[in-house]
């Protein structure tokens, strides 16, 4: 190891223990990536979402560094860079619970260092925007730290910029007790994009909406935690998505309820259209003993085409008593009447069927906007 | 210039013919009400004036105005003078009134413009005050959540911004209250004009006390039975349709 020449002898073992403690955790997102099963389609968290083609070819990107750029479009000034030394951040990265990916998640690990932690411990008084963007392959991770107390609202985007733009997120939300939290994602333009998203809500209010649109290939998992009881608590989670062409979305989903007496509420809507393909696969968790949970979860989906294909899978796991839980999914055709109504007074029929998709859409996002984040 | 509807048969698709052979013709600046009982096909006529894909249909003609009714789309149809306003007004979920009437009156200018924004509002607000309506209707989404009256009365609204020459009011009057009878019927006696026509299908005197119309027709079984005067109104209102049922049988 080489030592800057007018380095104290402090300064030089504090350097050496810091290189050492990167290298281990380097050594162990490599044991975990070695360890962890690659996606396959045999494994049943990645059965329809084109692992063979898709989860592999992000394996693969990991070979190259990760290569893109983070910026705070508004009202950042809680956001701090996030630096490979940033030892508790990666150790939280480390923690995360994934739908199947826990290999993936290894190999993020060994990228670690791109991205932004915001430390919001003052209301915002207009949405922090948050972009990550590349033209080629990019690994950033988030994490978003409401205080108590605090009301927050922030708006991550994330842009291909290229025809074989890829990018991979993981992202940690910690909701204080009595922090209220909306929170979205957009992204676009990908030829392949992935996200990991963890919320532990510990009391306050969160709502989390994910949007893709012009992605081939999105993969989605979010997992929320819910630690607090009581009234002020609530986790609410949306997604409203549009696939056209040959896109494949891929959305995994679980509510886990470590405490009872919370509520949780998932929504998760899409418009599919052409080839193109979606699957859902929701859970909802409730630990032994945690009765009085308030949990649903529901998928819709709007078919456009005949060739779309839907794949919904929502599930309940309840290991407790005077649980109030339901899921549901559904999914259809446009609704010929409404088509008609709009046809019949004169709207042609291209702008009438996305403004029936958009609506059907709204539904969703209208419910993220609605979600109290006030008193 | 007239509506003009010829030995029109139409039937839901693979299933029994519901209109048999309509004969009708509406001429510019009049007001014709169409009567009949219950199942008769007083809505099937006016959807399948509209174009609905539910119904095929299987000889016969409709001309508007010199056009060929039946070779152009629903929406072309629309953007031609025609407007039903319906039984049942559909809901349209995540889409707001505002936009939708946008987007209808949008879609009737030359490609490429864009109405003006604050003229359309003024005109919308102005619209809804006459017809009692509350402001906040605007952002919500179309019909969704209405009372059957609101309904009623937001089809109503859509027919003032969209200034149809043939307008069809299918049992508009049903749902409404009784003040509301009377503010919507004002609404479309002020759009009553030597350009445009009315087909009011009702089931009732009221509305027609209201509504003159110069023409009364009694709709059965997918003919057109009886044409008359407003004293036809007058003996239905009294006797009920047993008169056009023993002449059948
Ligand atoms: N889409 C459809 N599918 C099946 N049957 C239909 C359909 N539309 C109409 N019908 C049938 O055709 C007949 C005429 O119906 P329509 O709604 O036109 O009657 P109406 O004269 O408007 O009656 P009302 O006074 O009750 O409104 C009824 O017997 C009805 O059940
Ligand atoms: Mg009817």
């Amino acid at each position: 190891m080489d030592f800057p020449q007018n380095m104290s002898m402090e300064e030089a073992f504090a350097l050496a223990e810091a290189e050492a403690k990167l290298q281990q955790a380097l050594n162990e997102s490599r044991e975990r990536f070695d360890q962890a099963a690659l996606p396959d389609r045999l494994n049943e968290d990645w059965r329809f979402g084109r692992p063979h083609r898709h989860a592999a070819a992000l394996a693969e990107l990991f070979d190259t560094p990760s290569c893109g750029e983070a910026r705070v479009l508004r009202a950042g000034e809680c956001a701090v860079p996030v630096s490979a030394e940033d030892d508790d951040l990666r150790q939280t990265e480390m923690l995360m619970p994934t739908i199947g990916s826990d290999a993936l998640l290894g190999l993020h690990l060994q990228q670690f260092g791109a991205g932004y932690a915001l430390y919001i411990e003052e209301d915002t008084k207009e949405p922090i925007v948050l972009e990550y963007s590349t033209d080629s392959f990019y690994a950033p991770s988030t994490y978003i730290m409401v205080a108590p107390g605090v009301k927050a609202e922030i708006e991550e985007r994330h842009t291909g910029n290229a025809a074989e733009s890829a990018l991979f997120a993981t992202r940690n939300i910690h909701v204080a007790e009595g922090a209220q939290l909306r929170v979205s994602l957009r992204s676009s333009g990908f030829a392949r994009h992935m996200s990991i998203t963890n919320i532990q809500n510990l009391g306050g209010r969160v709502s989390h909406l994910t949007q893709h649109s012009s992605n081939a290939w999105t993969r989605e998992e979010t997992v929320a935690e819910i630690y607090a009881a009581g009234e002020g608590t609530e986790t609410r989670l949306y997604s409203a998505n549009r696939l056209t062409g040959s896109e494949v979305l891929d959305q995994h989903t679980r509510q886990v309820h470590h405490v009872g007496g919370a509520a949780s509420d998932l929504l998760y809507k899409n418009v599919v259209d052409d080839s193109a393909t979606a699957v859902f696969a929701g859970n909802i968790y409730v630990a032994p003993g945690a009765h009085h949970t308030d949990a649903y979860q529901s998928n819709r989906n709007m078919l456009l085409s005949e060739k779309a294909t839907i794949h919904s899978l929502p599930g309940l796991e309840i290991l407790a008593d005077k649980v109030r839980c339901s899921h549901g999914s559904a999914s259809a055709p446009m609704d010929e009447e409404q088509l008609f109504y709009l046809l019949s007074r004169g709207i042609p029929r291209q702008e009438a069927l996305q403004l029936v998709a958009e609506g059907f859409l709204a539904d969703a996002t209208n419910r993220f906007y609605a979600a109290e984040t006030n008193d | 210039m007239s509506l003009i509807i010829r030995n029109l048969h139409a039937r839901v698709k693979d299933g029994a013919e519901i209109l048999n052979g309509i004969n009708l013709e509406i001429p510019k600046g009049e007001v014709h009400a169409i009567m009949g009982p219950n199942g008769s096909g007083k809505s099937t006529l006016s959807k399948v004036l509209c174009g609905h894909p539910a119904y095929e249909i299987t000889a016969g003609s409709v001309e508007m105005d010199g056009q060929d009714l039946l070779s152009m789309s629903v929406d072309e149809r629309s953007r031609a003078g025609l407007f039903l306003a319906f039984q049942y007004p559909v809901e349209v979920p995540g889409v707001s009134n505002a936009n939708f009437l946008r987007a209808a009156l949008e879609a009737r200018l030359p490609k490429g413009e864009e109405i003006n924004v604050v003229d359309f509002y003024k005109q919308l607000r102005g619209r809804m005050k006459e017809l009692g309506m509350d402001t906040k209707f605007t952002a919500r989404a179309v019909n969704e959540g209405f009372s059957g009256g609101e309904k009623k009365r937001n089809d109503v609204l859509q027919m003032m911004m969209l200034e149809p020459t043939y307008a069809i009011l299918d049992e508009t009057d049903s749902g409404l209250d009784v003040d509301a009878l009377r503010v919507v019927s004002d609404g479309v006696n002020a759009m009553r004009a030597p350009f445009r026509s009315f087909m009011v299908i009702t089931h009732y005197k009221r509305l027609l006390d209201y509504i003159r119309p110069d023409v009364v027709h009694v709709l059965y079984k997918g003919k057109i039975v009886r044409t008359g005067g407003f004293e036809l109104v007058d003996y239905i209102e009294a006797h009920g349709f047993d008169f056009v049922r023993n002449e059948e049988e």
